[in-house]
């Protein structure tokens, strides 16, 4: 691993070209249910898979700079922002890499999956070992998922992206059944961690209003899809999964710090009002949490001064590029101010360590 | 007021008597509609057990939620004669104060009480009136209760503002509203509709604060579906853990949405919410407002300024809040207690206190304390 900057970034997001689907989908087989972009009659494009239009935010970006898709043109951004590595998310496949869960042909799913994490291989990572690739999967059934773990993995992927709430996209068992196991266990035997990005579920967010401007909207928007998490958190703690599956990393990613610290202290009391320590639960929450979980944030400044609710060794930093949100190109100006005071072993923990130890870089 | 203690809890549930309800309403007009406790069986239990019916729907579980003011902490009474006089009545209830060192309760509901929605505008008005009356008399056996009055949510916009007047005139020092309306019943308007404005302008003009509790009613709605596998316990350790989820996402909507500038004397008040998370939704809406530039899109004023002009949170059992009190602003922070709820920190809540506020110095303390909720509620201080 090679440091010039001293910062990793944990939350970026690429955005998928056409090409990716287009490219490596056989068109004999798939025809026009290939995830592509549409030209309509009023001259706008549009997102189509399946022979259906793909109605999520992330999806609205058709138009893309050259950056957003192009790894040889991330690489200069990342110059000029002063990232060294940068861990992807996807952008149409869901940020919270989603959306192919809903097509009812898991043959289908399984080939636009595939194709998007083979695309991050064959165009990213062999353009740079810079970036960090995570894989999405095939939502169900779990010998798919897990399969396609094992190829992603074995062909360089460093981390796996689940949706948080997969029983809204399909008739699937609850998250916390124990039908998803092989999921934790295949993560937690070959060492990536397994990555909860906000935004996955759509009712835990509040809709902006339709009088909101667009700005107000996409402001309003990326606050809510934060703190979501809050629920998907609350949630997880208290699953048993981390108890299962003691090895196992879990990052909740585009979380932010402050709520979280929040939400650590929070669920030590109530656990204990509640009396969950007769109920098997033998470790603290926050403790559990420390042991096994990350959060990542970016443009969080007060907040760190609650670090050690959360732990300074489970936090990561990011720059969210290139959503509407990031620091991009100011983010060491974000990171110095964030940072002023902090104590230097914890600033390289937050910075650059805790990343490059969970991504085995 | 005198304060004798030096602590106001901002959050403190008041029970109603059995007959509040059956001696306030009309038994010609609504017969067995009215709520009142009777006696049903219930599998799990060898004898009969009593609860609350109201339009002839049992209100589940218990027939008071007042587990930490039950001898054996934790027991939910299942029939009323186990209730504690000191729960439901002003008199005695006044003991329990004493007994905690408390000096003044603002008073949420606790069993039927905060929204009475049976597709029947007139039954909730007249059970939203009967409740009003009921909660003011605990104000004027102390002034040490502070009340907050039901909102009759499906009444047209007068006849709510009209309510909220007679109720404020009764005692009633603030208002107990729904996060969003328009998810608990179809055809309601969602708080940023222009259908609240009379009651926002009125609330104002009164200088009465909006109260949204805990999920403020969206505790179904912002939540993953629930796992059928938790216990009764785990089951509610989560969902009470995301509550606060409602306050994270309604203090940006109150920002963005323009609300807290149109009526910028209008206080916000969120209870059971705690207030470490405030931290980073400030800092969230900050760095939105910069980067979208909505200084133009008419969010005129800074969201930490609007938040520190017009918005209190409060808590009971946490530090990490309280670290942060100087980016909160600690004008905008309430104690609270949560008497009878199994989270509360009655009777010992001077241990609690003296666990958040360490290190806090002595002008801070009473601010959070006691003197921003005078503030809030104009309470006289002798």
């Amino acid at each position: 691993m090679e440091l010039r900057y001293g910062v990793i970034s944990a939350d970026d997001h690429v955005c998928e070209h056409p090409e990716v689907w287009t490219k490596r989908m056989s068109k004999p087989k798939w025809g026009d249910r290939v995830p592509h972009v549409e030209t309509q009659a009023d001259g706008s494009q549009r997102w189509m898979i399946d022979g259906e239009t793909v109605g999520h935010p992330g999806a609205g970006v058709v138009d893309m700079a050259p950056v957003a898709y192009n790894a040889g043109e991330r690489l200069k951004a990342m110059d000029k922002d002063g990232i060294d590595y940068s861990v992807l998310y996807p952008t149409m496949s869901g940020m919270s890499g989603e959306w192919f869960g809903r097509l009812n042909d898991i043959e289908l799913e399984t080939a636009c999956v595939q194709a998007y994490n083979d695309w991050l291989i064959e165009e990213w990572v062999h353009v740079s070992p810079r970036f960090v690739p995570q894989c999405i999967v095939p939502l169900w059934p779990m010998d798919r998922t897990v399969a396609e773990i094992r190829r992603a993995v074995k062909s360089g992927h460093r981390g796996v992206i689940y949706p948080s709430s997969p029983m809204e996209l399909k008739n699937v068992p609850h998250i916390n059944e124990p039908d998803y196991d092989p999921l934790w266990s295949v993560c937690q035997e070959l060492g990536v961690p397994l990555c909860f990005h906000s935004g996955a579920s759509p009712r835990i967010q509040m809709r902006p209003d339709e009088n909101f401007s667009p700005a107000t909207a996409r402001a309003f928007s990326g606050i809510v899809r934060s703190v979501s998490s809050i629920a998907v958190l609350a949630n997880f703690l208290f699953s048993k999964v981390l108890y299962r599956f003691p090895g196992l990393k879990v990052v909740f990613a585009e979380s932010s710090l402050g709520w979280a610290a929040y939400e650590m202290e929070y669920a030590d009391y109530q656990s204990a009002a509640d009396g969950l320590g007769q109920e098997g639960y033998s470790l603290k929450p926050s403790e559990l949490f420390q042991r096994q979980c990350y959060f990542t944030c970016w443009y969080d400044r007060e907040s760190l001064r609650v670090r050690r609710y959360v732990g300074s060794g489970n936090i990561l930093w990011s720059t969210n590029f290139p959503l509407e949100t990031s620091t991009w190109p100011a983010t060491h100006q974000h990171l110095d101010s964030a940072l002023a005071g902090v104590p230097e072993e914890e600033r390289r923990q937050i910075r650059w360590e805790n990343a490059a130890k969970l991504y085995s870089l | 007021m005198d304060i004798k203690f030096g602590l106001i809890s901002s959050d403190s549930h008041g029970q109603l008597d059995k007959d509040a309800y059956t001696a306030r309403m009309s038994a010609q007009k609504w017969g067995d509609k009215i709520p009142h406790v009777v006696e049903v069986k219930e599998e799990k239990f060898s004898y009969p057990v009593e609860r609350w019916m109201v339009n002839g729907e049992i209100q589940g579980g218990n027939v008071c939620n007042c587990p930490t003011a039950m001898k054996d902490r934790g027991y939910y009474p299942q029939r009323w004669e186990e209730v504690p006089r000191e729960v439901y009545d002003p008199a005695q209830r006044l003991l329990a104060l004493d007994r905690d060192r408390v000096d003044a309760e603002v008073l949420f509901p606790n069993g039927p009480g905060g929204t009475f929605f049976y597709d029947d505008a007139v039954f909730e008005l007249d059970c939203v009136r009967a409740y009003n009356d009921a909660m003011a008399e605990f104000r004027r056996v102390s002034e040490r209760f502070i009340p907050l009055a039901a909102v009759p949510y499906m009444s047209p916009i007068e006849t709510i503002v009209e309510e909220i007047e007679r109720a404020v005139k009764a005692g009633h020092l603030g208002i107990n509203m729904l996060a969003d309306p328009s998810t608990a019943v179809k055809g309601l308007k969602n708080l940023g509709d222009a259908f609240w404005h009379p009651l926002w302008n009125r609330c104002q003009e009164m200088g009465v604060g909006v109260h949204l509790h805990a999920s403020a009613g969206l505790a179904g709605k912002l939540s993953l579906p629930q796992w059928k596998g938790y216990t009764r316990r785990q089951s509610h350790c989560v969902s009470t853990l995301r509550n606060f989820c409602t306050a994270t996402q309604i203090v940006p909507y109150l920002i963005f949405s323009g609300m807290l500038e149109k009526f910028p004397r209008l206080n916000w008040v969120f209870a059971e919410t705690g207030l470490g998370w405030v931290s980073s939704v400030l800092e969230a809406c900050e760095h939105e407002w910069k980067k979208n530039r909505l200084w133009t899109e008419g969010i005129t004023v800074r969201p930490s300024e609007l938040f520190r002009r017009q918005i209190y949170v409060d808590f009971w059992f946490e530090t990490v809040g309280i670290e942060m009190r100087d980016y909160i602003g600690i004008d905008r922070i309430l104690w609270e207690s949560d008497f009878p709820h199994i989270t509360s920190t009655f009777p010992h809540s001077w241990d609690a206190v003296e666990h958040s506020l360490k290190g806090v110095s002595p002008a801070d303390r009473e601010k959070v304390l006691f003197r921003n909720a005078a503030r809030l509620y104009r309470l006289d201080l002798d």
